[in-house]
């Protein structure tokens, strides 16, 4: 092999933790907007053998003696701008686990997490003070649940939930905020009509366009999409893929993508990560998962997801 | 002899059926055959031979079980595609290495004009310099202007494969990976796409690609690599292997 | 206590030969040293909700117990006390309160701002500038600003703590929405000192301006809430509103006070089958006929 390993002067990278990955530098590849290093969530105390005794081997995440959790381990990935990466699994493999642990919605047991956007990645934003931690969510990192009661104030207008990220951010002028929200709604495909509307009157589908909406207010350089059409009628759900699909294009956002759905995964994501009680089975790129994947687990997840 | 682009060495593929008893298939064994700049290569064989398989493997869309696929970048350094990690040959999936399928695997609900614009953007261009040239391509292999802002899940099968042509061959990569592009075509648009991929080796571009006639190959190949069962039996100029082929090596 | 237990008490004071002995204004040492120690750390961090251990009053809660144990607790011999109620000497629920802590503690009684060294009010800031060497004591009934838009005390801590008033800002957002202007009337939540949203309630939008940089210190008292707050002589008082959102306060187009004339004074409606609109600040009004 003719690969010259040389270092290239890192500027604006983020640190790299772990010696032995497979850098080659004659590849350009984006410096990581997101970078997670063995990021670990266990529910209840645990010890050493709780990690050895878990796990996809095992064919469970709990400890049998504990009873402890092991929801999540050793889970590691580094996303750039304009790149999403999928995390693929059955509900309870630690999927949304992962998601809610960098979201800061769940504190995680262990593990790095760095924001090229946070002060250059030089902190894990893990061991951010709880107030530090959610202002990151005002214009660094915004998140996409299923269920958008999560997301969304169901009881206030289309407006006023967009509203609130931006007088988070400090937006005081009303007339700009009204501006910026009919821009957001519009580019969401919400009817403009219904935008002094409570949302708990919109469907699923429009409910979904309004956190989107939400979650890009302030323009924030990381989504996190938590099963962003699971539960719609799949029309409907086709129509908010595709306008994700197009945002994505459009904007140049480090992205992460939990779903259980390979037609979710397939359509936005080049890369994805495959969990089993709670351990990542398999990296891969995501054609080749679909069409070679090579861990049991992942044969039969894509081998039902064909049927 | 220029150096080569591509240098594939002892490659082989097995799949691993873990669900299905752990029974193993093995579809490539130990190839080997390079690949210059400009060359345009033919892959002929049977069916099951292993012709795609090979194609996908050289695109990491399947992992090889074991031996090298070196590849020299524009830089001209030479990496091996088995070995770089997936973020690596995402970055190399843009301008050096390109696919372009039997079947468009593109989303159904996007409009003809995005798709091809969007494989120019994908490959370096500026969003403005790759619509213009996805509306010169879209031209070139003759896609009405009216379908233009269609969803491609409305074009017919021909159509939907000249639009795929159209997103394959814009701003060219360096090597190209083509999987029976032009079946699917009426007489008309295979004469216009098959004008389009000649142009290919003129602008040095690599080309490996597989046919299922023996005009398209003798019309664009320089050479021919003749498969069966996974291996690799004959590989010359296209003249020399062109009287060995046997009619059930080029048709499906 | 009852009536019955108190005559008990006097009687085993005769019996004793102790004379009973009402505190001086009512609350015991340690009670007042509490208060004011709560009061001190309310000034400190201007427009912060501090607790206290409020204590059951001669009024019940939600008649200015707050209000009154503030002022029981900082008054002194030398002080003059006025207590307002909607702007009037005279109403029952201000005659009372400034009866008890007169009477608790001998001082002088004034319906004249300029005579007061105390102004214990509800609803009003008496029309007449008031100074520095002045206290002005408001009985708040609602001492949350956020209470309308959060209900977990835990949530409303962290939203305060964190500066978090996004959700705020929303519901004047809404309001602005629904309405085509904010309606909020009294208690109009306003940033004080640039850190703490703060509940003004139930003062009127009118008297909000007269917060901003006074002369004087304000201090704010929830009976029921067991709540005090401070806004120190020249602290910023900014209502909350939006840059393109003028802060409005209350005017009746063209009303004048039916008794006094007045027009830039704050009116209110008088019962009565004609509308017609009176001064809110009786002592105000009075003088104004006087002079």
């Amino acid at each position: 092999m003719n690969t010259v390993p040389t270092q290239e002067a890192g500027m604006n990278t983020l640190p790299t933790q772990e010696a032995g990955m497979n850098t080659v530098p004659t590849i350009h590849v984006a410096d990581p907007v997101i970078q997670v290093r063995n990021l670990g969530k266990v529910y209840g105390s645990f010890t050493r053998d709780s990690i050895l005794q878990t796990g996809p081997e095992f064919g469970t995440a709990r400890d049998p003696r504990t009873g402890s959790i092991i929801a999540a381990w050793n889970v590691n990935f580094d996303v750039a701008a304009g790149e999403a990466l999928g995390i693929v699994g059955e509900s309870g493999s630690g999927k949304s686990t992962v998601l809610r642990c960098i979201a800061g919605d769940q504190p995680a047991t262990t593990g790095d997490v760095r924001l090229a956007c946070h002060d250059n990645g030089e902190f894990n934003i893990l061991h951010l003070d709880p107030a530090t931690r959610r202002r990151l969510r005002i214009d660094k990192l915004s998140v996409v649940y299923q269920d958008a009661a999560e997301g969304l104030a169901l009881g206030v207008t289309a407006g006023g939930n967009i509203a609130d990220p931006l007088t988070a951010a400090g937006w005081r002028h009303f007339g700009r905020i009204r501006e910026r929200a009919a821009d957001l709604l519009r580019r969401t495909e919400v009817p403009l009509d219904r935008m002094d509307d409570i949302v708990r009157t919109f469907s699923g589908g429009m409910r979904q366009r309004v956190q989107i909406a939400r979650a890009l207010a302030n323009n924030p350089p990381i989504l996190l999409l938590d099963e962003p059409t699971t539960g719609l009628d799949a029309s409907v759900a086709a129509g908010v893929l595709d306008l994700i699909r197009r945002l994505l294009e459009e904007l140049d956002l480090a992205v992460v993508v939990v779903s259980h759905d390979f037609a979710v995964i397939e359509m936005l994501t080049q890369r994805c990560i495959v969990m089993q009680h709670g351990r990542v089975v398999e990296d891969a790129l995501t054609d080749q998962l679909l069409e070679d994947p090579q861990h049991p687990y992942s044969q039969k997840l894509v081998a039902a997801a064909r049927a | 002899m220029t150096n080569p682009i591509l240098d594939v060495r002892d490659v082989s593929k097995t799949f691993t059926l873990h669900n299905i008893d752990g029974r193993t298939v093995s579809a490539l064994n130990a190839v080997s055959f390079s690949l210059s700049p400009g060359e345009h290569v033919a892959l002929a064989g049977s069916s099951g031979a292993g012709k795609s398989t090979l194609l996908r493997v050289l695109y990491r869309t399947y992992t090889a079980a074991s031996g090298s696929i070196n590849l020299t970048l524009a830089s001209g350094n030479v990496v091996d595609l088995t070995k770089l990690t997936d973020r690596e040959v995402v970055a190399l999936r843009g301008r050096e290495l390109g696919y372009v399928s039997q079947f468009l695997r593109a989303q159904p609900r996007r409009a003809v004009i995005d798709l091809v614009t969007r494989a120019g953007v994908s490959r370096g261009m500026n969003r403005s310099e790759a619509r213009d040239a996805a509306a010169l391509s879209l031209k070139r292999l003759d896609i009405a202007e009216s379908l233009w802002d269609m969803h491609t899940a409305v074009l017919s099968g021909g159509e939907k494969q000249r639009v795929n042509i159209a997103a394959g061959l814009i701003s060219p990569p360096r090597i190209l990976l083509l999987d029976e592009p032009v079946s699917a075509l009426d007489p008309e648009n295979r004469e216009r796409a098959i004008d389009l991929i000649a142009d290919l080796s003129l602008q040095g571009t690599a080309v490996l690609a597989v046919f299922h006639d023996l005009d398209a190959i003798s019309r664009l190949a320089t050479r021919v690599i003749r498969m069966k069962r996974g291996s690799i039996v004959e590989d010359g100029p296209t003249a020399d292997v062109f009287p060995h082929l046997q009619p059930a090596e080029v048709q499906i | 206590m009852t009536n019955e237990s108190a005559i008990d008490m006097s009687s085993l004071a005769e019996i004793t030969g102790d004379a009973p002995t009402t505190p001086f204004a009512l609350l015991d040492e340690e009670s007042k040293r509490e208060i004011r120690r709560a009061l001190l750390q309310a000034v400190a961090i201007p427009g912060y909700q501090v607790p206290f251990g409020s204590r059951e009053m001669p009024v019940a809660r939600g008649w200015g117990s707050g209000g009154l144990q503030i002022s029981l607790a900082i008054v002194g011999n030398d002080d003059t006390v006025k207590v307002i109620d909607q702007g009037d000497d005279e109403g029952v629920n201000a005659v009372n309160l400034r009866r008890l802590i007169a009477s608790s503690t001998g001082i002088n009684e004034t319906t004249e701002v300029n005579e007061a060294t105390i102004v214990q009010s509800r609803h009003r800031i008496p029309e007449d500038p008031m100074g520095a060497d002045q206290i002005l004591v408001l009985q708040v009934p609602v001492p949350e600003p956020l209470r309308g838009v959060e209900r977990d005390m835990k949530e409303l801590a962290r939203m305060h703590a964190e500066a978090d008033y996004s959700k705020m800002w929303v519901s004047l957002y809404e309001d602005k929405v629904r309405n085509g202007v904010i309606t909020q009337t009294t208690g109009y939540p306003c940033l004080v000192a640039g850190r703490y949203v703060t509940a003004t309630t139930p003062i009127p939008r009118w008297d909000i301006p007269r917060l901003h940089q006074a002369d004087f210190l304000t201090l704010f008292g929830a009976g029921r809430e067991k709540r005090v707050y401070a806004i120190p002589p020249h602290t910023d008082v900014e209502p909350l509103t939006f840059d393109d959102v003028e802060f409005e306060v209350e005017s009746a187009d063209g009303a004048t006070c039916k008794l006094c004339g007045s027009s830039d004074s704050f009116l209110v409606e008088s019962p009565g089958t004609t509308p017609s609109w009176t001064c809110s600040d009786t002592a105000w009004c009075r003088r104004r006929r006087q002079a």
